[in-house]
């Protein structure tokens, strides 16, 4: 399939709050995502990148507007096709790495395969292989709770691409790491996605990691507009 | 207490609205069980007392017989003791009312000329209603009786009417003479009771010469006591004086056992409310102690987090109390009838008609709810308590600690129960009580190892998918919240299992002795045999028509009574004469635990010998060749013990004597059981059905050999369906624990099921992962319970039966009970899995904000 991996047309996102009140978070939000390519966002605290990213991942709806996975319309899907497209299209990486303690590194990577009912030996195969691009394959079998946050982060990577899905999302996800560690992430991810043929959106507040996408956003008051560096 | 720090903890419970009602739901379980039993315990002794004191009214002493009845010939020798100022003799016996099915009536003679100091009065028109005047055919109308206005209406009865009763083989009909309410004195009597001339009464069911008791009413100011010892030193050994007091704790030494037992199957449900409280307190502080971090740095003392926190648990533990008390007291008035049931079947005691809630017991209830919420909450509130602000505020919880402790909490485990035995083997086997003691420590020492089992058994299993499998690895990554549970569980199925495992080999035992010894074709009774002990017996011209039936070859005649041995242990006395068919053994066909069959047999005819059953030889320290010393109206007779038998019928014992022994200690009485065997040939069914119209007129009963044994299978049932409710109720608790530690998962880990929900997994998958980690909890604690109660029920028939009631039961397995309950219990599990699945499955992936995972 060609077209963009990702399209937002017209996207306004509002919160309910106390009373009658309604927050606009996101107004009239346009973009598209095409696949091998990668897209950098940015904007202050609080402007609405997470809620930006939900949308895009199908965990959260618009309230005007259109949201396409891979030409798919997301808004009037029932939640469990949009989960099962979520499965198969997205990989998500967060701030926070969200690996499980009480599993391995190798089990930690599995679960998206898991989830999809594949093959457990193909699904092995594959996280070893991406722990191996990680430089992590010797500790596969370790519990993840010995780990630094880096290689936290890197596990965390691999589970997000183990089904090669055609687009990736990250939210601030050096977010936690120091620069060093930061820098590692970030030059993977670019790595990994663009080996992988799939599109990448992540959020960051640094400008210099910002720089290293093909594209840079700025959401600004809801609105997005493109960024001057 | 601050006033805003309170608010602030019931705006907790508020919002964790089904954690809150599952912890009162909880406590409310476990005080109704307790309050259920007691109540019930409480109902039997009470019916006991007032129907004692219906008949007594409020005389000091009463004169018994040992045996059935006694020489009304005593009576001057009663009334001449200087500080007896009345006395009046009863004659009693019961009745069974013809065209009701299973209806008895307690049928009283009292003399009217004799100073009676009724609770009611015959004479008394101010309790009777109906024409008064009639009170004045007490003497000269046959048949005429009192009834109460309650039994009457039940039975559709007006003053006038005439009833039937059976009294042994004997119809006798009877006249509404007056209708009195007895229960107006004495709330908790019986309303089947019936009043008449003691003379006709002596005349139509008891015997020229015979009383059941006198009652004395002693000179006011002299201690009652010191006039039974005077007054038994002048009737000598063949009469008993008691006071009140004893009558009753002799009721309560019959039911001592049964009463014990049943209490302790109640804690079961308590210790397992306990864990709930624990797990609920617990998690609900884990999850606030931010809160409480906050309040400790903003200068709250340890003291007052403390006070806080316990203040609250009382509000849940009183709460529990609440609904407890009703719900338990609706429970015992649902088992009433059984338990009744036992009481006059098994320990010949009145029935239980009515009942009500002592307040002591509201007390009881009060401290088993409160205390057990309490000693719940204490360690999880000391625990928070203890910590600095900087750690409850920081973000490494105490989650994991549960883990690192597991080896340790076992190696507690292992040492307690090493400690335990030590006890029992030097010594602690001694007390009565030891058998409750390992069994109580079991049920401690079963949690202190579920961690480290869970650890180390689902903790290692590879998830390899997203499934059950998952699931249960996920149960071992949540130690803290998943042993209680497990825990709670594991108690619950011991007791299940042990219990089941009892009854099932019980009932295995019993089957195979009921084989051996009811062996005859037709056992014919009077109709109120069930209640008699030898008050009344079949006419001799019943038992001669019986021996002498066309197709009879033999039969067995029996007699029995009930006294007491010379150390005032209650026991049962068969007597047995055989006729007919002189080749087959009569007595021997009790299965022997020692002696010698021939010897035994020989010895029972020839001599004044008796065979006890095991229970009387295990409590009393009894062999063959010991001497019983049984009292009678002619005072104490030795008697040499030749063997003992095997025997279920009675927890206090059976003397087997042969009738002349029985005559020679307690003067001719007649035959209240015939068992008969057909002659080869003769088809039993056709030998019934002749017998029936050959008897037509008396009151007896035909029971076929299978009817028998149908009968006696369901008393011994109805004697343990008490327990099944018990079973029921901590089942429930354990369910219901499930249910909280599955809540309370599913709040602590909401961000790994956002996780779940981000990589694509359904709210289907998040909800089959939700059942499967129920039946995962409902799996382990039925592994470990089928450990724990497997011993337990060892404890339960190789001790506690011993040591209390003294039977040989040989294990059996009763595999499709236990199968079912097994089915049971996962189903409860799964089912107590629904809602927080569901719960769960609704988890949205925007929970992915919170840093409980790495
Ligand atoms: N469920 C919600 N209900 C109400 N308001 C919400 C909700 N989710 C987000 N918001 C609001 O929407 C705004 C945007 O939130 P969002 O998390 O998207 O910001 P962000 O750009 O990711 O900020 P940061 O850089 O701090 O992560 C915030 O003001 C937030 O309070
Ligand atoms: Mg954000």
């Amino acid at each position: 399939m060609t077209g963009p991996i990702l399209q937002f047309e017209a996207v306004d996102r509002a919160f309910p709050l106390a009373g009658d009140r309604r927050r606009h978070v996101l107004r009239g939000v346009d973009f598209s995502l095409d696949r091998g390519t990668s897209l950098a966002m940015v904007g202050r605290s609080g402007s609405g990148k997470s809620t930006l990213l939900h949308l895009a991942a199908g965990i959260d709806q618009p309230t005007a507007g259109t949201v396409l996975l891979d030409g798919v319309r997301l808004n009037d899907l029932p939640d469990t096709e949009r989960s099962l497209l979520r499965r198969d299209r997205v990989g998500l990486v967060f701030q926070f790495f969200h690996l499980l303690p009480h599993l391995s590194m190798l089990e930690n990577v599995c679960l998206p395969g898991w989830v999809a009912g594949d093959s457990a030996t193909a699904t092995r195969a594959r996280a070893r292989e991406l722990l191996d691009r990680v430089d992590l394959a010797d500790r596969a079998d370790d519990l993840a709770g010995k780990l630094s946050g880096g290689e936290m982060q890197r596990v965390a990577l691999c589970r997000a691409l183990l089904r090669r899905p055609p687009l990736l999302l990250a939210d601030e996800p050096t977010g936690n790491l120091d620069e060093k560690a930061g820098r590692q992430v970030m030059d993977l991810l670019l790595r990994l996605s663009s080996d992988e043929g799939a599109g990448l959106l992540y959020v960051t507040h640094s400008r210099e990691q910002a720089a290293l996408a093909d594209r840079v956003l700025r959401l600004r008051d809801g609105r997005l507009e493109s960024a001057q560096s | 207490m601050n006033p805003r720090l309170l608010r602030a903890a019931l705006a907790h419970w508020r919002q964790a609205r089904t954690l809150t009602l599952l912890t009162v739901f909880g406590v409310a379980l476990g005080v109704a069980s307790v309050v259920c039993i007691q109540t019930l315990n409480q109902g039997a002794l009470a019916a006991f007392g007032g129907g004692m004191k219906a008949v007594s009214g409020d005389a000091d002493l009463t004169v018994l017989g040992h045996g059935p009845d006694l020489d009304e010939n005593l009576y001057p020798t009663v009334l001449a003791h200087p500080d007896v100022t009345a006395a009046w003799p009863l004659v009693r016996a019961w009745g069974r009312l013809a065209g009701h099915e299973d209806a008895y009536i307690e049928i009283v003679g009292v003399d009217v000329f004799a100073p009676v100091r009724f609770p009611v009065r015959l004479g008394d028109a101010g309790h009777a209603t109906g024409d008064v005047t009639r009170f004045a055919d007490l003497l000269h109308v046959p048949g005429w009786v009192a009834l109460t206005p309650a039994y009457a209406e039940e039975l559709g009865l007006a003053a006038g009417d005439t009833f039937t009763v059976a009294v042994a083989d004997r119809l006798v009909t009877l006249e509404v003479g007056a209708l009195v309410d007895f229960q107006r004195a004495a709330p908790l009597a019986s309303r089947k009771l019936a009043l008449m001339d003691i003379s006709q009464a002596q005349h139509l069911f008891g015997h020229r010469g015979r009383v059941q008791q006198f009652d004395v009413q002693v000179r006011p100011g002299v201690a009652p006591e010191a006039v039974a010892a005077g007054l038994q030193e002048r009737l000598g050994p063949g009469a008993q004086v008691l006071t009140p007091a004893q009558r009753e704790q002799n009721a309560a030494g019959l039911l001592a056992a049964f009463r014990l037992n049943l209490t302790a199957l109640s804690l079961i449900s308590v210790l397992v409310g306990v864990f709930l409280i624990f797990s609920a307190v617990h998690a609900s502080l884990v999850r606030r102690r931010r809160e409480f971090g906050l309040l400790r740095s903003l200068g709250a003392s340890r003291r007052q987090v403390l006070g806080l926190i316990l203040l609250e648990t009382a509000v849940l533990g009183l709460a529990g109390t609440a609904l407890g008390l009703p719900l338990g007291y609706a429970a015992a008035l649902l088992n009433m009838e059984t338990v009744s049931a036992t009481l006059t079947s098994i320990y010949l005691l009145s029935e239980i008609e009515q009942m009500h809630l002592p307040p002591l017991l509201v007390a009881v209830a009060v401290v088993v709810g409160l205390g057990g919420a309490l000693l719940g909450a204490l360690l999880p509130a000391l625990d928070i308590a203890r910590r600095d602000p900087v750690v409850l505020l920081g973000a490494a919880g105490l989650p994991e600690r549960l883990s690192r402790l597991a080896p340790r909490l076992a190696l507690v485990g292992v040492g307690v129960a090493a400690a335990v035995m030590v006890w029992y083997l030097g010594g602690g086997r001694a007390y009565k009580v030891s058998g409750f003691v390992l069994a109580f420590f079991l049920m401690v020492v079963l949690p202190l190892w579920t961690p480290l089992l869970l650890r180390e058994t689902v903790g290692r299993i590879p998830p390899g998918g997203f499934g059950w499998r998952l699931g249960l690895r996920g149960l071992a990554s949540r130690l803290q919240s998943t042993s209680f549970a497990v825990a709670a569980l594991a108690v619950t199925v011991s007791m299940l299992v042990g219990i089941t495992l009892l009854i099932g080999s019980f009932r295995a035992t019993l089957d195979t002795w009921i084989g051996q010894t009811l062996v005859a074709d037709i056992y014919v009774t009077g109709a109120s045999w069930q209640r008699d002990l030898g008050q009344t017996w079949l006419a001799d011209d019943t038992v001669d028509l019986l021996v002498e039936f066309d197709g009879v070859a033999a039969a067995d005649l029996q007699r029995r009574l009930e006294t007491r041995t010379d150390q005032g242990r209650r026991v049962r006395v068969v007597a047995f004469e055989r006729r007919g068919d002189a080749q087959r053994r009569k007595i021997s066909r009790v299965p022997l635990l020692a002696g010698d069959a021939e010897t035994v047999e020989r010895r029972l005819l020839a001599e004044s010998v008796a065979l006890i059953s095991e229970p009387l030889a295990r409590q009393a320290g009894l062999d063959v060749g010991d001497t019983l010393r049984l009292r009678g109206p002619h005072g104490t007779t030795p008697l040499a013990v030749v063997g003992i038998g095997y025997d279920y019928a009675s927890e206090n014992g059976v003397v087997f004597v042969s009738r002349a022994t029985l005559e020679g200690m307690f003067g001719p009485g007649g035959v209240a059981a015939v068992a008969l065997t057909m002659a080869p040939g003769r088809d039993p069914g056709a030998v019934m059905d002749a017998l029936r119209v050959a008897l037509d007129g008396r009151a007896v009963e035909l029971r076929s050999n299978q009817r028998l044994r149908a009968e006696v299978m369901d008393i011994f049932d109805q004697t343990f369906a008490v327990t099944r409710i018990l079973q029921a109720m901590a089942l429930v608790i354990a369910v219901c624990g499930v249910s909280l530690t599955l809540l309370i998962m599913g709040r602590e880990r909401a961000t790994e099921l956002a996780l779940y929900r981000c990589i694509g997994a359904t709210r289907g998958q998040l909800f089959r992962l939700g059942l499967s980690e129920g039946a995962g909890l409902g799996v382990l604690g039925l592994a470990l319970g089928l450990a724990g109660g497997a011993v337990l029920a060892m404890i339960l028939i190789l001790l506690i039966n011993r040591d209390w009631f003294g039977w040989t039961i040989r294990f059996a397995l009763p595999t499709a009970d236990l199968v079912w309950q097994g089915v049971w219990i996962l189903g409860g599990a799964v089912a107590a899995a629904v809602y927080p699945a569901l719960r769960a499955s609704r988890t949205p992936a925007t929970e992915l904000t919170r840093e409980d995972l790495l």
